[in-house]
């Protein structure tokens, strides 16, 4: 009933402006739609057809993409190939960026430098970041084993390769979550920090006891993004794994596996379901983590 | 004035969308003559050379060409993308992993009609693995062969001078390869390789040895394989040989074969015509020489019989687009790259060799000072045509990969596990085409 009043209230000039901001909005909207929302419902459907070429002739399947997929040991390696990236990726790239932040807050000289040189790689390209490690990396005239005097197999070690993926990741990831950080820590106000000194706390308690709780959102928010950012990780295995490499079955992420699907294949229903999965997979990570959150980060 | 300032903005950013959408000249509308065609290639060795031959064929139509460079990867994602549904080049090279589907779907523009009032193009001049890899089931003409390519073996002088290692020569077998290959390595103590090979190295590798010996990667029909017969699997162990003395698995997936060889850490690799062009142009050229490719001397009686000596070739086509808005033109500038005219202006620029038969001799002459006849000496023996089925690539990457041929490349001192991977790649192979 109240919605009703509220409706009949909406005078002519309201209305106007309602259209108006239609207007406004309208670009990101339909963007949306086109670049996002269709896509979307599009992989959905094609993940339950037997696809054809060039996007015609697509035949109903059900779940018999689904099937395939949840009994293909490829999956579920590439699967497990991507949380073992996450796992070298979110912590280092989180705790890393955490220890620059609090000394790059720091009221020193050159700090500004420094956050240049270490938020640097993010704006690389990451397709020429990955060109350039793939060289330090090479056995046999990369820049690691010349300095270091080894003859390690840094890419097709199977057994090292995956780390070797994974410092790659932290080191693009750093400079970003550092940014974070550094807008995080200047939201602190500086009283807390003064009583805990006259308080007679060392800069390492201060550090456990105010820094880490009062930050709490700002890491749950980093945690909870990268997470999800290196569940969809393509870029790096794609340019620095060769396809003959027998250390790629070993780091190709799932993403991956759905360009080989989806792309060099051709099989676009197969490579959808994988896609689908990896989205479901997400959701359920992504769920936990909301459920976890009031436990984890600090309301003050 | 900010008003003004930023309305200005808003227009220029307007302006540079709208631009970019315009951007495509050739498709849109019908029937009209286009001032400009757009040519898609993969190959940047070739785009000088093309491009060349494209701007004599304007001077005569007046229709400009833009020859345009994608690299293999990406050319077949977007000539993928833009059949589904965007927009396509108007003209472009097709290739034997891929042309089946295309045709299947009438993605490319029918050229019959115009090839038979074309008095000058003459189909039975072409070679005829092309030829019929071009041409659909129900004999519709789909692209034109613009070259065909064979194989040799590449090898580095300096190298082979170092180690008091006779060059190779055209009387050798696989098993003089073998030794020569062996007494670098070894005396080298393993810093240089003798030769390098990859697992993707096929038509320009290992798929020689396997027909070499009498196996066959595809049969004639397209419908099935011989890899596991004991023939394939007697090559596939005189590769395995190979790979005892060679660069290891793990050198050559990180640093390819080519690259190896130019930076002179491997004696000797096989090459395919098309690549001439880059180790031409190479610092050290002056030390790489071209030679046939080995033999197998199967019933031997110590010479080299006429089958005894297979490369494989492979030869790309014209293609264009069938939605294209101006057809006559695109056709026009398809006829006058395969015409004779235009195939040995093709050789003699050193692009590539020609698709019409006859018309190659100018091109051993096209790099002076570097002997390729060997490419084409090749001809003299054995020829097959590049393996492929309606959807090569599926079990062309699984072949490479672990499961298949990465095992016993990865550890070549076993024998079983490339016997092994023989059974495999022709499992892999028959239940591919099982599934197109």
């Amino acid at each position: 009933m109240k919605q009703k009043t509220l409706r009949k209230k909406r005078t002519k000039a309201q209305k106007r402006e309602m259209i108006w901001a239609l207007c406004f909005i309208a670009p990101t909207i339909i963007g949306l739609i086109v670049l996002n929302f269709y896509p979307v419902i599009n992989t959905l459907w094609q993940s339950f057809c037997k696809t054809g070429d060039f996007g015609k002739g697509n035949t109903f399947i059900g779940f018999e993409n689904y099937g395939k997929v949840f009994a293909s040991s490829e999956v579920w390696h590439s699967l497990w190939n991507t949380i073992k990236y996450a796992l070298i990726e979110v912590p280092f790239g989180v705790v890393i960026a955490l220890i620059l932040a609090v000394f790059l807050n720091k009221k020193l000289k050159g700090t500004s430098l420094f956050r240049t040189i270490f938020f640097l790689p993010m704006v690389c390209a990451p397709a020429a970041v990955a060109m350039v490690w793939k060289w330090l990396y090479n056995q046999q005239f990369g820049l690691l084993n010349n300095v270091f005097g080894t003859n390690v197999a840094w890419i097709s070690d199977p057994k090292i390769a995956w780390i070797s993926i994974g410092i790659i990741g932290v080191w693009s990831v750093i400079g970003y979550n550092m940014v974070l950080f550094i807008s995080g820590l200047q939201e602190i106000p500086g009283d807390y920090y003064e009583a805990a000194e006259i308080d007679g706390a060392t800069g390492i308690r201060q550090f456990f006891h105010i820094t880490v709780p009062l930050l709490s959102p700002t890491t749950f928010f980093i945690v909870q993004t990268r997470i999800i950012g290196a569940l969809t990780i393509f870029d790096l295995m794609f340019m620095v794994m060769d396809k003959t490499n027998l250390a790629l079955q070993n780091t190709q992420s799932i993403v991956y596996l759905f360009y080989d699907y989806a792309f060099t294949q051709g099989n676009k229903g197969y490579g959808a379901t994988i896609v689908i999965f990896l989205v479901i997979f997400i959701m359920i990570v992504t769920f936990i983590l909301q459920r976890a959150e009031k436990k984890l980060v600090y309301h003050p | 004035m900010k008003k003004i300032v930023a309305l200005f903005i808003a227009i220029l950013m307007v302006a540079s969308v709208l631009a970019a959408c315009g951007g495509n000249g050739g498709s849109g509308g019908s029937g009209e003559k286009a001032s400009a065609l757009t040519v898609n290639i993969w190959d940047a060795n070739q785009q000088k050379g093309i491009q060349e031959i494209a701007d004599k064929w304007t001077e005569t139509s007046g229709v400009k060409v833009n020859v345009e460079v994608v690299d293999w990867d990406n050319y077949w994602t977007l000539l993928e993308a833009g059949a589904s549904g965007g927009t396509m080049p108007d003209v472009f090279w097709m290739h034997s992993n891929t042309v089946q589907m295309y045709m299947e779907n009438d993605i490319l523009l029918d050229l019959t009609d115009y090839v038979d009032k074309d008095s000058s193009i003459d189909m039975s001049k072409y070679y005829e693995g092309v030829k019929d890899l071009y041409t659909r089931s129900d004999g519709k003409i789909f692209a034109l062969p613009k070259d065909h390519d064979t194989i040799a073996l590449l090898y580095n002088k300096a190298i082979f001078d170092e180690y008091g290692v006779d060059y190779p020569t055209s009387d050798w077998t696989w098993d003089d390869m073998y030794e020569a290959a062996k007494a670098i390595t070894e005396g080298s103590d393993g810093s240089i390789y003798g030769m390098a090979m990859n697992t993707s190295n096929n038509q320009d590798g290992w798929y020689n040895l396997v027909y070499s010996y009498g196996g066959k990667v595809i049969t004639d029909d397209h419908k099935g394989t011989t890899i596991g017969s004991d023939e394939a699997k007697a090559g596939m162990e005189m590769m395995r040989k190979l790979l005892t003395v060679g660069a290891p698995q793990s050198v050559v997936a990180e640093t390819g074969t080519d690259s190896l060889f130019q930076s002179g850490k491997t004696a000797m690799i096989t090459q395919g015509s098309w690549m001439i062009n880059s180790f031409y142009t190479a610092e050290f050229h002056d030390d790489y020489a071209w030679a046939l490719l080995p033999y197998a001397d199967v019933n031997g009686n110590g010479t080299c019989e006429k089958e005894e000596r297979w490369s494989a070739y492979n030869g790309l086509g014209w293609a264009a687009n069938a939605n294209v808005s101006d057809p006559e033109s695109c056709y026009s500038l398809i006829a006058y790259f395969c015409s004779e005219e235009g195939q040995k202006l093709q050789a003699e620029k050193g692009v590539t060799m020609g698709g019409m038969t006859g018309v190659s001799d100018a091109f051993a002459d096209a790099f002076p000072g570097m002997d390729i006849s060997p490419f084409l000496e090749a001809e003299d023996y054995s020829l097959y045509f590049r393996p492929y089925t309606r959807n090569t690539t599926v079990w062309e990457d699984a072949l490479q990969q672990a499961g298949a041929f990465l095992d016993p490349w990865q550890n070549p001192e076993d024998a079983d596990l490339m016997a092994t991977a023989c059974d495999n790649a022709q499992k892999i192979i028959e239940d591919a085409i099982a599934n197109e």
